[in-house]
């Protein structure tokens, strides 16, 4: 029987021109979606080559000069000497800490096009070094990208709403419904081989046009990582169309006119992907907000004009502290430039932390009222999800910034230990490195599981409402 | 005859409880969105109006020092927040909010406040712009789509246009009835917008945003016009109300959601923006100049030599290391100049292609315009990060000044704090309402050009409107 109402299913939806409407223009979107996607993630390639292309450059000019200065035994300027630790650590031996896009990073821009992906890493002071970022045009940040996911998020619930806000009503209206149901089919069968039938062509639809766009754009499907979070990508999207076709079949249940449905989907689309996120964001950025940055500029400014003022009081606290770095030689190290400004910097940090504690503190909180909420809106759980997936979240990248600070500290003590031994560098080869160190897919999936979970619950639940209550469908009047 | 139509399509959406529930919802919004926007506003304003007069009272209180000691130390700019962008934020999230003014070097603004905010920004900012210009037009639509189709269907139509009414006197009293109805919950929101800025403000500070407010008003008004002029025009076009609503639903969703995006991307595949280190490598590699530095120097040692009529630097009274020290700053401003003057361009060129998009949507122009209006837009940024630089350059000539006449070389140098007051304080004003609007013309002429577009359409779709 089910055989039958998608056979027949199928013959009227292809007979419809808007059917292949829907089709003409999801498929322009998620083509144009997913190619802006892959634009971007190769413009963020190319920036990463381009840096480390410049590292290598510059790393060959060094080494190059320090060999000459040792064969000339020339004398070069304390800033310009290329085997000074200090000036190595702070500009010259320069290194970039990279997050590398993941290989389905084309699947969604997420935050990637806000947050930076690179950093010079260097011994000045952290906050110094992370305030680098792209030179993005604001309007474009403001206006947010065309990516797969904006298609995903906003566009798909509403053309699977466009294709099944009257499966009921309309045969209703034509009086074919009752003339259908004098079969012998029951109501739920006939719906459930409708939302089928239309669920099943979504479905082929997204994953056919959305992986040859990222074939076009030049994703590799068989690079390592990149099957299992497809297939997470296919279940995200799977889960989040259920949820519009089973909103649409509660509204349906409730026996109104098409007119009426399609203003109550609409509504309850633009209050869930619209509206809820919009107002949560309000809400959030109201009960906690952060702080301006220029209060943490301000605060370094003060906590840098006293520290430099204790200088070389700082410098034999600092030796207190670290009596393993003393070579015995104080009194020359007390006057010693570079060694002052190592303690001047440790201690500039010492004192701005509490006002850097603020802002991660303020903006913790916002994504805790965020975190809890979302459950409201399948959007935003939605774009949790495809941003976990795709490596653009927010997630990821707080685990980048760990490990760039855990290196940031790492470099600084590598410096901090040369300058300390009064040490010349002769080769760079033995300068800190930085890679990042991905998540497990593991770890994704169970990020991800925990958005779509939260997006399947509701889902059951309103499809159990609609499978029961379609029983007391009005089939006339 | 008018206003009997008028009052007739007001009073049926009085009765309407769905009509109600909307407007209070609506008005919610807009109170919400003033209320967040002006906490928003008074705290970010106060907090950068603090560091402003804690990094000028940093500079005055240096100790005694090298000038071009003080000129490394150098001071913050930090961008003051306009008081319109309490309707309409515009770009401020995505723009940097400060910049070090330091010798020999343009910095960038940085920390973007949007870095400092979690990802669900994304979906949009509930500002009363954005109510405006997404929640109102939609409202208008799901108000006015059964005007004319619904009359149709229910067989009113024809024994209207049977009485004798002129079709031009129907459209006009329907379009006033809509237009109380709006203004119902329009006027309210606008007045707590006008409470909110005057609570912000002292009166002198009311008066000089009053061009720009009273501008921004006639904005939205227009695009409210617009917007009833499209849904009466295609509710008289369209067979069948359903067919109306899902034209002007589907006008919506792309008028507000995807031309912006699509648009925007659109530009950036036209004219890419450099990378930040693409960008940065090309600065130094232009900065790096040693020979071109010398012949310059050269250059101006022969006129000082000139000048002073003598034949020998040590008989110049003035230090030349003052001179070389700006003449490199002059050096370095020219490149600063080429090379940010590209890349502003470059966004420029992009907003350019963004305007005109709203050849496709109506909200484009009315958006830049709201934006250019509340002084939130990147033509306003860019004006901003100018002042600030040419403030920079101001105090390097000042010091590399005193550097020349008051130093001798070969002797330690240090000035105090009378020089640092030399350095007047930074003070930026916003432009004025007329030259925002000069920054935004294709949108102006765009708004216009939808307006008379869709009355047209209206009065087109209601001259031929079909009784059945």
């Amino acid at each position: 029987m089910l055989n039958t109402i998608l056979r027949h299913e199928w013959r009227s939806l292809s007979a419809d021109a808007s059917v292949w409407i829907v089709v003409a223009v999801f498929a322009g979107a998620i083509g144009y979606g997913t190619l802006n996607g892959a634009r971007w993630v190769a413009f963020q390639q190319e920036a990463i080559a381009e840096a480390q292309q410049e590292e290598a450059e510059r790393y060959q000019r060094h080494q190059t000069e320090i060999v000459r200065i040792n064969r000339e035994n020339a004398t070069v300027s304390a800033f310009s000497d290329p085997r000074n630790p200090d000036a190595v650590g702070r500009a010259l031996g320069a290194r970039y800490a990279v997050l590398p896009p993941t290989p389905v990073a084309a699947l969604s821009v997420g935050q990637s096009d806000l947050l930076p992906y690179y950093f010079r890493m260097t011994t000045d002071a952290k906050e110094t070094i992370l305030a680098a970022a792209e030179l993005e045009n604001p309007h474009r940040l403001l206006a947010g990208r065309f990516d797969l996911a904006f298609v995903i998020i906003y566009l798909y619930p509403l053309l699977i709403l466009a294709l099944t806000y009257n499966v009921l009503s309309s045969e209703k209206e034509q009086g074919t419904l009752v003339l259908t149901l004098s079969q012998p089919v029951s109501l739920r069968t006939l719906v459930a081989g409708k939302v089928l039938l239309r669920f099943v062509l979504f479905m082929g639809a997204v994953g056919f046009l959305a992986l040859m766009a990222l074939v076009v754009g030049g994703v590799d499907l068989g690079a390592s990582g990149v099957a299992p979070r497809l297939a997470l990508w296919a279940v995200a999207v799977a889960v989040y169309g259920l949820f519009w076709f089973a909103a649409a079949v509660a509204v349906a249940a409730f026996g109104k006119p098409s007119a009426t449905n399609a203003t109550a989907l609409a509504g309850i689309w633009l209050v869930l992907v619209v509206l809820l996120p919009s107002l949560l964001n309000i809400s959030a950025t109201t009960m906690y907000p952060v702080p301006s940055r220029v209060e943490m500029i301000q605060a370094m400014r003060v906590a840098s004009d006293e520290a430099n003022a204790e200088g070389s009081t700082l410098l034999a606290r600092y030796y207190e502290d670290h009596p393993e770095l003393a070579t015995g030689d104080a009194q020359q190290a007390m006057n010693d430039f570079n060694l002052i400004r190592v303690a001047v910097g440790a201690e500039v940090e010492r004192r701005v932390r509490p006002v850097l504690d603020r802002y991660t503190r303020q903006l913790a909180a916002q994504q805790q009222v965020v975190g809890r909420a979302r459950v409201l809106s399948p959007a935003i759980l939605m774009q949790d999800a495809l941003n976990d997936i795709s490596g653009t979240g927010t997630a990821r990248h707080r685990r980048f910034m760990q490990q760039v600070e855990s290196y940031h500290e790492q470099w600084r003590s590598y410096f901090v230990g040369l300058i300390f031994q009064k040490a010349r560098l002769q080769d760079y080869a033995g300068l800190p490195r930085f890679a990042f160190e991905e998540e497990t897919t593991a770890a994704v999936a169970s990020r991800a599981a925990v958005s779509l979970a939260a997006i399947a619950i509701p889902t059951v639940l309103i499809a159990a409402f609609a499978y029961t209550s379609i029983r007391r469908y009005p089939l006339v009047g | 005859m008018v206003m009997t139509i008028a009052r007739k399509e007001l009073r049926e959406m009085l009765r309407d409880g769905r009509f109600r529930a909307l407007a209070v919802t609506v008005f919610a919004l807009s109170v919400v969105s003033f209320a967040a926007g002006w906490k928003h506003y008074t705290d970010v304003e106060r907090q950068h109006l603090q560091a402003q007069e804690a990094t000028r009272a940093q500079w005055l209180n240096q100790p005694a020092k090298n000038p071009h000691s003080a000129a490394h130390y150098g001071m913050y700019a930090f961008k003051p927040k306009s008081r319109l962008s309490l309707v309409d934020t515009g770009v401020d999230p995505y723009v940097g909010v400060a910049a070090w003014l330091e010798a020999h070097k343009q910095n960038e603004f940085r920390y973007r406040p949007a870095q400092d905010r979690t990802a669900i920004q994304r979906f949009g900012e509930l500002t009363a712009a954005e109510g405006f210009l997404v929640i109102l037009p939609l409202f208008i639509v799901l108000m006015s789509f059964a005007t004319f189709a619904g009359e149709r269907e229910q067989g009113t139509l024809r024994q209207l246009l049977g009485l004798g009414v002129a079709r031009r006197d129907l459209v006009t009293g329907k379009a006033f009835g809509v237009a109380a109805a709006l203004a119902l919950v329009v006027v309210p929101a606008t007045l707590v917008g006008v409470a909110t800025l005057a609570f912000t403000s002292e009166f002198s500070g009311l008066r000089d945003d009053m061009p720009r407010a009273v501008l921004v008003a006639i904005v939205y008004l227009t695009f409210f016009a617009t917007c009833v002029a499209i849904c009466l025009g295609v509710s008289a076009w369209a067979r069948t109300s359903r067919a109306a609503l899902v034209v002007l639903l589907a006008f919506w969703f792309v008028n507000s959601l995807i031309v912006t995006r699509a648009a925007a991307d659109l530009a950036a595949w036209l004219r890419p923006t450099p990378s930040a280190i693409e960008f940065q490598r090309g600065l130094e590699r232009d900065l790096a100049a040693p020979e071109e530095m010398r012949l310059r120097l050269e250059r101006r040692r022969q006129e000082l030599m000139r000048q002073y009529n003598v034949q020998t630097m040590d008989a110049v009274p003035i230090n030349f290391s003052g001179i070389s020290l700006q003449e490199g700053e002059e050096r370095a401003n020219d490149v600063f100049d080429a090379h940010y003057g590209r890349l502003f361009e470059t966004h420029e060129a992009q907003n350019r292609t963004l305007q005109w998009a709203g050849l496709a949507a109506p909200m484009i122009p009315v958006r830049s315009l709201s934006m250019a209006l509340a002084g939130t837009d990147f033509a306003h940024h860019r004006d901003f990060v100018k002042a600030a630089e040419s403030y920079r350059r101001g105090i390097q000539r000042v010091l590399n000044d005193d550097i020349a006449r008051n130093s001798k070389p070969g002797v330690a140098y240090v000035a105090g704090p009378a020089l640092w007051a030399k350095v007047p304080e930074f003070a930026y004003t916003l432009p004025s309402a007329g030259w925002a609007l000069r920054q935004t013309a294709p949108s102006l002429l765009l708004l216009v050009a939808w307006c008379v577009a869709s009355v047209w359409f209206a009065s087109r779709a209601t001259r031929r409107l079909a009784a059945d």
